[in-house]
């Protein structure tokens, strides 16, 4: 309600160079009119967000696939740490999109160097969230392991990884928020089809601000259902002590 | 010529006797420490814990280490169950070389140390698995499931750890210290996180558990409370404070099993074996006392 009116006000302001709620709405219901029309010249906005959605997907999960492990590594060995800790201390400043034209460069695809990108940006939380979790396992769960004569796997699967598993999730948590972000920046650049494309081609160059507003509510919107997942799966896997 | 037989026959059952009669009087070494010094090294230097401490606990003897808080009594036990290194000196346990942790020896930790994310029956379970390799599924199934039940939490046995009361949390502790049916029970501080009345119930508790056993496990405690030293224990062996610290002496508790908790405070045995330890730990009884 409150932002609608500043909104209102805006435009108003702006003398509706800012279009206003509800001429934004009425080309939100244009725009969803055929939301998954996949033709060659016309794609709707649902084939975008699904297509946008599956390139972070595979980023994001191929991100994670190489992050727990490693942080937990990282976590559970001090020199594993000594070594890794320092590349990573250096790579993750780096702007995710610095990393699009080295992947296009190895990859000669725009969509895949897009994958690459989002795969470089989802490792870092994950990789230090894990690492903390796996090197603050606590004494007295170390003696339990210790006294019972629990074996590698047994502490793995009983003890670092059950303790690490909420850190886990903050930092996946992290990833898709920083993922979700540079995927739009990533389609800009690399054209294709998605939802940065769409707010660059369809909103700036075809001359329709409503229609960048229109993707900005979609991208915020299901940015924040994706971080209600993972805020969900914290709560599911968090335990009082 | 024909009697010779029966006189041997005689003879090997007095020989007989008389091993049954030196075992119950005189049971096997369960535990003995040789001249153990305990260092750890600090960023201030090497700080020595305890030092030259002899002791030898037999089987079925319930004994309590008793102190100051800081003054090694945590530290001793350590080496007994190989959490902790010494120096120099050895510790011999089950008539073996203790070097790391083992099954032989079951552990109460001071705060319970229960797998938060494990439900209660898979905290047992889990420890079973890894301390018993040689006996099948069911059977480990069978033992946290006789565990568990003898400590009355076979009903509570799908919660967490952190939907217990600390009462509830030391039994399972307990329970899993008994499930891999050790020779060797360890038990560091394990009632003082708990209030008076709970404890009281502990106490008994854990001599049920001891007895059901035929009084056959070798139970080490650490404490710093007096009357549960008395309660449950053959012998109290006092420390020192620490740095360095060492045994300043080792008080006998010849009270009668089954002790009564009630009656047990006016026998003038009990008195005299307080008013002992007491002198041994406390300097100053009154405001008037000079410390």
């Amino acid at each position: 309600m409150i932002m609608g009116g500043i909104w209102t006000l805006i435009a108003k302001i702006t003398k509706n160079e800012i279009p206003s709620p509800i001429a934004t709405w009425s080309v939100f219901k244009d725009v969803m009119h055929h939301p998954f029309q996949n033709d060659a010249d016309q794609k709707g906005i649902g084939t975008k967000l699904l297509s946008s959605l599956a390139r972070v997907g595979i980023g994001f999960g191929l991100g994670s696939i190489v992050a727990i492990p490693l942080g937990l590594i990282m976590g559970g060995s001090k020199i594993a740490m000594k070594i890794i800790n320092p590349m990573v201390q250096i790579l993750k400043p780096v702007s995710p999109l610095a990393w699009f034209p080295l992947g296009l460069a190895i990859f000669q695809d725009s969509p895949k160097a897009s994958i690459f990108m989002i795969f470089i940006c989802s490792l870092w939380p994950t990789l230090i969230n894990a690492a903390f979790g796996a090197s603050n396992v606590p004494q007295d769960h170390k003696n339990v392991s210790k006294a019972f004569g629990f074996s590698t796997w047994k502490y793995l699967t009983k003890i670092l990884l059950p303790f690490s598993l909420p850190h886990i999730i903050t930092g996946l948590r992290l990833s898709i928020g920083i993922a979700w972000m540079v995927i739009v920046a990533g389609e800009m650049l690399s054209g294709g089809i998605g939802l940065g494309n769409f707010v660059w081609e369809e909103g700036f160059n075809g001359g329709s601000i409503a229609k960048i507003l229109v993707a900005i509510i979609i991208i915020g919107i299901v940015g924040s259902l994706l971080d209600r997942c993972f805020t969900w799966l914290q709560q599911k896997f968090s335990y009082a002590v | 010529m024909s009697q010779a037989p029966i006189v041997a026959a005689e003879e090997s059952i007095t020989e007989i006797a008389d091993k049954i009669l030196e075992q119950t009087y005189n049971p096997p070494v369960s535990i003995e420490i040789n001249n153990v010094t305990v260092s750890f090294k600090t960023p201030k230097g090497l700080y020595t814990a305890v030092r030259n401490i002899d002791l030898t606990v037999r089987k079925g003897e319930i004994i309590s280490l008793i102190g100051h808080s800081g003054c090694g009594k945590s530290t001793l036990m350590g080496t007994i169950s190989g959490m902790v290194k010494p120096a120099s000196g050895e510790v011999f346990a089950n008539g073996v070389k203790v070097t790391s942790p083992g099954p032989d020896r079951g552990i109460v930790f001071q705060n319970y140390s229960l797998l938060p994310w494990l439900t209660v029956y898979k905290n047992i379970y889990v420890a079973i698995d890894s301390a018993l390799k040689d006996i099948s599924e069911v059977e480990k199934a069978r033992l946290a499931e006789a565990n568990l039940k003898m400590v009355n939490l076979w009903d509570h046995k799908d919660k967490l750890p952190g939907q217990l009361s600390g009462g509830m949390k030391q039994r399972v502790a307990i329970a899993r210290a008994f499930s891999i049916n050790p020779q060797i029970l360890l038990l560091d501080e394990p009632f003082g996180a708990l209030d008076a009345l709970t404890k009281s119930a502990m106490h008994i508790e854990l001599l049920k558990l001891w007895n059901l056993d035929n009084r056959e496990k070798t139970i080490v405690m650490v404490t710093h409370d007096i009357e549960e030293a008395i309660f449950l224990s053959d012998k109290v062996v006092v420390m020192n404070n620490g740095p360095e610290a060492t045994i300043k002496e080792i008080v006998d508790v010849p009270l009668k099993r089954p002790r009564n908790k009630k009656d047990i405070v006016h026998d003038p045995k009990y008195m005299e074996i307080h008013d002992r330890l007491l002198n041994l730990l406390i300097h100053r009884f009154s405001i008037d006392d000079e410390e």
